[in-house]
């Protein structure tokens, strides 16, 4: 990006003075994000609570007592130490499998001509229209087939085959960047590869952040698949352990909040890692055309 | 920088690799043979909390230990997904030797080839006798047996004799009949303005369904008769809709409704709160009340009857044991299954659970029977009724309920509703028998 | 490509060739994963759907028995398809333009903004059972945050999950809070948007709306298509709300929360007549695909695509 020149933009000029507009937005988004987090904060205060303080009426907003002691009955109820691991595993192949595959395929389907085209994406959007469970079936009698049901290969290897819906959001990214930034590089004599890599990754980081997340989600909350594909307790995952906790806990709200803080705090970690990709921003075409 | 993402690819490929192969552990087989010449056979149960959890690893410990030529290996599933999975995989015929299903629909299962005949085995060892025969009834398809009954449960009716007193009941004289049951409720009621601060008795808050008091108010009769006929629309049922419905007039249907959603379990338990003086639940709630409720001062009876002589009828569920079609152990899964359902395993379970045990002579084992709750549910099983599903309509439940719904929601009468769910199941029934 | 058509195929030009070969190269992953696990599985189950398929026992060919017995003979058929369009007829629109809005209010330059596109995007990262869990603690008649909210202002909200008039729009506002979710891609798809076109029309003195209808709505439609797209087929598919959130998964109130999947999944599972749930899986494609090409066909007038090869 040597060559682009320093775009500055005029909202950045003005930025030491509000104008009326931008406080109007700012109260708008306060208020609303009071709003948003409530059902966090009580969760959370929900997960400190003893049994008796959640029946009362009306509900208390702050925990009257603290109950962490919660968090390490949750915690023991099952292995989750290892669960954890094993999900943070499946997780990792999740989301470099999903971003680097998808973000590939979605190039052809995007910047380069060939035929048949049409027809394979016409493909490639049905597969998302079929529901799940008809396939649950036929698919583990076909990766029982191979022997590899009790590992977790069922789990691992189609995340690195593409996925219809990241292939199609990122296609739709990549037809939003103009074509001129490419057909530089190709004149240029780059190769397709080389465009990719060198251009359009880049330039999609924020869709690739969001595959990122959304991937992640995908792997950590999973409950079928691995609740089919793996047969020895050692290899469960958090979400199978936390299906048993609330089967023995029930409606013993305080638990089963602590169970979900627990269970969400990670991916709440790796939002914030990732966040910058997306809240930093960028202007794509600003500075190349300037 | 473009040099940057280069790097990190080419980084993250053998990472990526590394990580494959040192991820996915071979697969166990259980078929293989084991060093010792022992036979591995796998166990799927839903038992995973922390209370069943080592009661049920302590039988197949003790089982293990008693002989040595199997060992059984258990693997917990979550309740309800473990048939998805049992179903996958005698799909793809590597099921487990030994799995806990549910008792209603053992025929469902039988007649589409999805567990084992047992009959070869029972002709060796005929352990029928050793059962409650209201069980073995559900383990029958075309008379003969595809699972082993495991365990059982029936609903009672839980009275706090603290607030009997107050109320000026005699502590030691539970209602005996619906017309009793509502007389003592009204005094029970506590009100301070429009809030209730004490409910006598609300018959569909705690483990006694609509089904179940259909049952109980048409003499013990559910919705199909012996025949697979349909006996939705009876007067018996009608009028049990109506007293159900008069219950829900009384109360207002808000106030019904807002105190069942701040009912909880634990301290927030309805009955264990003093939120409601009488309570219907199964006989192993009384774990609870001696986990929550140590103050309570309770007592437990059999459902009331609709009148004197129609029959304190009670509904209950249940487990039973299975071997899946396809399992390949079946001679060594019959072995650990008569284990399981052995005096010895089934006392166990029995003291450790006060669970309603399947085998007759556990359930009436003495050391168990010292407490009282125990002993009472042992004794209701006489009045307690269990249905299979009829085979024509595996899945009437979810033609039934909305009915069931709609009355008490004031948009059908018990009559409609009975009327319409009946022709509903019949056409189901049609449908499949087609 | 069109001159192609109604021609003799004409012989590729050498760099043409070039350009199919790293096409299908490209694509290859995504071909590999179709042909070796999607392909087979959705394949058999159209086959299967014309079958009385039960899994274990039998596959025995009955032609289009299943979809007439679905289109005659199941009343829940018909109320799981209802539920399921109500469902998506004010999902996809509300979901839609609260997520737009959101995008452009968190594409100002103001104070705090990381702050609030972190806090705005949360919940929608927040996904599985623990939040429908949440959910139905926040919906609890009486001491539920969202009715203690409404008696401050006066309003005593319904009885949500267990009334089935409130049902399903419980679920819908359940799925409001999460419209982060989309609001991200569309902030994604904003920070694209050259900010020269923004000010050559301001200097020609267009209003904020027009710069919104003319310049951000064109220069994001790839993305609403995507959104739209998407969001249709998946509240076509919803199932985890009315599976966790019911009694036993069992659609709730007068099944006014069996949807369509959920009906789908109860005929499979709970009674093995995976024929007839594989015809209805077939039958939802059909839906879910005419609407999808009604909308492309449409797309082609408010979709603009700044890099398209056609």
């Amino acid at each position: 990006m040597g060559r682009v020149q320093p775009y500055i933009s005029p909202q950045i000029h003005h930025k030491k003075r509000l104008s009326p507009r931008q406080i109007i937005i700012f109260i708008i988004l306060a208020l609303g994000s009071v709003l948003f987090l409530l059902p966090l904060w009580w969760m959370i205060a929900t997960s400190l609570k003893s049994m008796q303080e959640i029946a009362q009426y009306p509900p208390t907003f702050i925990p009257q007592e603290f109950h962490l002691d919660n968090y390490i009955r949750t915690w023991a109820a099952a292995p989750f130490t290892q669960y954890t691991l094993n999900t943070l595993l499946l997780s990792f192949f999740a989301v470099t499998g999903n971003v680097i595959v998808n973000a590939f395929v979605a190039y052809g389907f995007a910047r380069i001509r060939f035929r048949g085209k049409k027809i394979w994406f016409s493909i490639l959007l049905a597969t998302m229209m079929i529901p799940g469970f008809v396939t649950l079936i036929p698919q583990y009698v076909m990766f029982s087939k191979l022997h590899l049901v009790g590992t977790y290969y069922p789990l691992i290897i189609p995340q690195f085959l593409g996925s219809a819906f990241y292939i199609f959001m990122l296609r739709q990214f990549y037809l939003s960047i103009p074509r001129e930034l490419s057909e530089a590089a190709k004149i240029d004599g780059a190769s397709h590869f080389y465009t990719w890599l060198r251009v359009i990754i880049p330039l999609s980081k924020p869709a690739l952040a969001t595959i990122a997340i959304l991937s992640f989600n995908g792997a950590w909350n999973d409950f079928l698949g691995p609740l089919l594909y793996v047969n020895d307790e050692s290899l469960y995952t958090l979400q199978i352990g936390l299906q048993s906790f609330r089967g023995s806990v029930q409606t013993q709200w305080n638990y089963l909040m602590a169970g979900s803080v627990l269970v969400l705090l990670p991916v709440i970690v790796l939002f914030f890692i990732f966040q910058r990709y997306f809240i930093e921003g960028m202007n794509l075409t600003a500075g190349t055309k300037g | 920088m473009h040099r940057k993402y280069t790097r990190n690819i080419l980084w993250i490929v053998p990472m990526v690799i590394l990580l494959l192969m040192t991820a996915c552990t071979p697969r166990s087989d259980s078929s293989e043979q084991r060093a010792d010449g022992k036979v591995e056979i796998d166990f799927w149960t839903f038992w995973g909390s922390e209370t069943r959890r080592p009661i049920i690893e302590k039988i197949i410990s003790d089982f293990n230990a008693s002989q040595d030529r199997i060992i059984v290996k258990h693997t917990y599933l979550p309740f309800g997904d473990i048939w998805t999975k049992n179903l996958a995989a005698v799909a793809a015929g590597n099921p487990a030797d030994v799995i806990i299903n549910d008792y209603a629909n053992v025929n469902l299962r039988a007649s589409k080839n999805q567990n084992t005949n047992l009959t070869p085995y029972l002709q060796k060892d005929n352990i029928e006798a050793n059962f409650y025969p209201e069980l073995w009834k559900n383990v029958l398809y075309n008379n003969e047996a595809y699972a082993l009954p495991f365990n059982t449960d029936t609903r009672m009716l839980y009275y706090n004799k603290t607030a009997f007193k107050e109320a000026g009941l005699d502590p030691n004289h539970p209602p005996q009949t619906w017309a009793e049951l509502e007389e003592y409720a009204q005094k029970l009621d506590k009100k301070s303005g429009d809030t209730y601060q004490q409910v006598g008795f609300y018959p569909l808050w705690g483990d006694f369904g609509i089904d179940s008091w259909l049952i109980n108010g048409d003499n013990g009769q559910g919705y199909f008769d012996d025949n697979n006929q349909t006996t939705i629309n009876t007067p018996g049922k009608v009028d049990t809709l109506k007293w159900l419905l008069s219950w829900q007039d009384r109360l207002g249907r808000q106030t019904v409704d807002a105190m069942k959603a701040e009912f909880g379990n634990g301290q927030s338990d309805a009955f264990i709160s003093g939120k409601v003086a009488m309570y219907i639940q199964t006989g192993t709630y009384n774990t609870q009340l001696e986990e929550f409720g140590k103050d309570l001062d309770f007592g437990v009876a059999p459902i009331p009857e609709r009148e004197s002589g129609s029959g304190h009828w009670s509904s209950g569920g249940g487990f039973v044991v299975e071997i899946p079609r396809g399992a390949k152990h079946p001679a060594e899964a019959w072995e650990f299954m008569k284990y399981l359902t052995g005096v010895e395993a089934q006392k166990y379970w029995a003291i450790k659970n006060f669970d309603n045990v399947a085998n007759m002579e556990a359930a009436q084992d003495p050391e168990a029977n010292q407490n009282p709750v125990y002993k009472a549910s042992v004794e209701n099983l006489e009045s307690t009724k269990l249905f299979p599903i009829p085979l024509s309509a595996p899945d009437y439940k979810n033609l039934i309920n909305p009915h069931m719904d709609a009355v008490l929601l004031g948009k059908e009468t018990p009559e409609q509703a009975l009327a319409a769910a009946q022709q509903d199941i019949q056409n189901l029934m049609a449908q499949n028998t087609k | 490509m069109k001159a192609t058509i109604g021609h003799k195929r004409p012989k590729l030009s050498k760099l043409a060739r070039q350009e199919e070969r790293q096409g299908y190269m490209f694509i290859l992953p995504w071909l590999i994963g179709l042909f070796g696990i999607t392909l087979f599985p959705m394949l058999f189950s159209l086959y299967a759907s014309f079958t009385n398929y039960d899994v274990t026992s039998r596959m025995d060919f009955i032609g289009i028995d299943n979809y007439r017995r679905m289109f005659s003979d199941d009343p829940l058929f018909w109320t799981s398809l209802g539920n399921t369009l109500y469902y998506v007829v004010w999902m996809v629109p509300l979901t839609t333009i609260g997520s737009v809005l959101l995008a452009l209010l968190l594409n100002e330059k103001i104070l705090g903004m990381r702050f609030f596109r972190t806090i705005y995007y949360l919940p929608a990262v927040l996904s599985g059972v623990g939040v429908y869990f949440l959910w139905m603690q926040l919906l609890s008649p009486t001491s539920g945050l969202i009715n203690t909210l409404l008696s401050w202002v006066g309003i005593s909200g319904p009885a949500w999950l267990s009334d089935p008039v409130w049902t399903k729009p419980a679920i819908i506002l359940m799925k409001m809070w999460a419209v982060g979710g989309g609001m991200l891609l569309y902030l994604a798809s904003l920070q694209g948007v050259p900010s020269q076109l923004y000010e050559a029309a301001k200097l020609d003195g267009a209003s904020v709306f027009r710069r919104f209808w003319h310049i951000t709505l064109p220069m994001i439609s790839p993305v609403i298509f995507f959104d739209v797209v998407t969001s249709f087929i998946g509240g076509f598919q919803v199932f985890q709300e009315g599976y966790v959130m019911t009694e036993s998964g069992n659609g709730g109130p007068m099944n006014s929360l069996l949807f369509y999947n959920l009906h789908m999944w109860h005929k499979a599972f709970t009674v093995f007549d995976m024929g007839y749930a594989m015809g209805m899986a077939w039958v939802l494609f059909v839906i879910v695909l005419v609407l999808t090409l009604i909308n492309m066909k449409l797309s082609r007038r408010w979709v603009y695509y700044e890099g398209d090869d056609q």
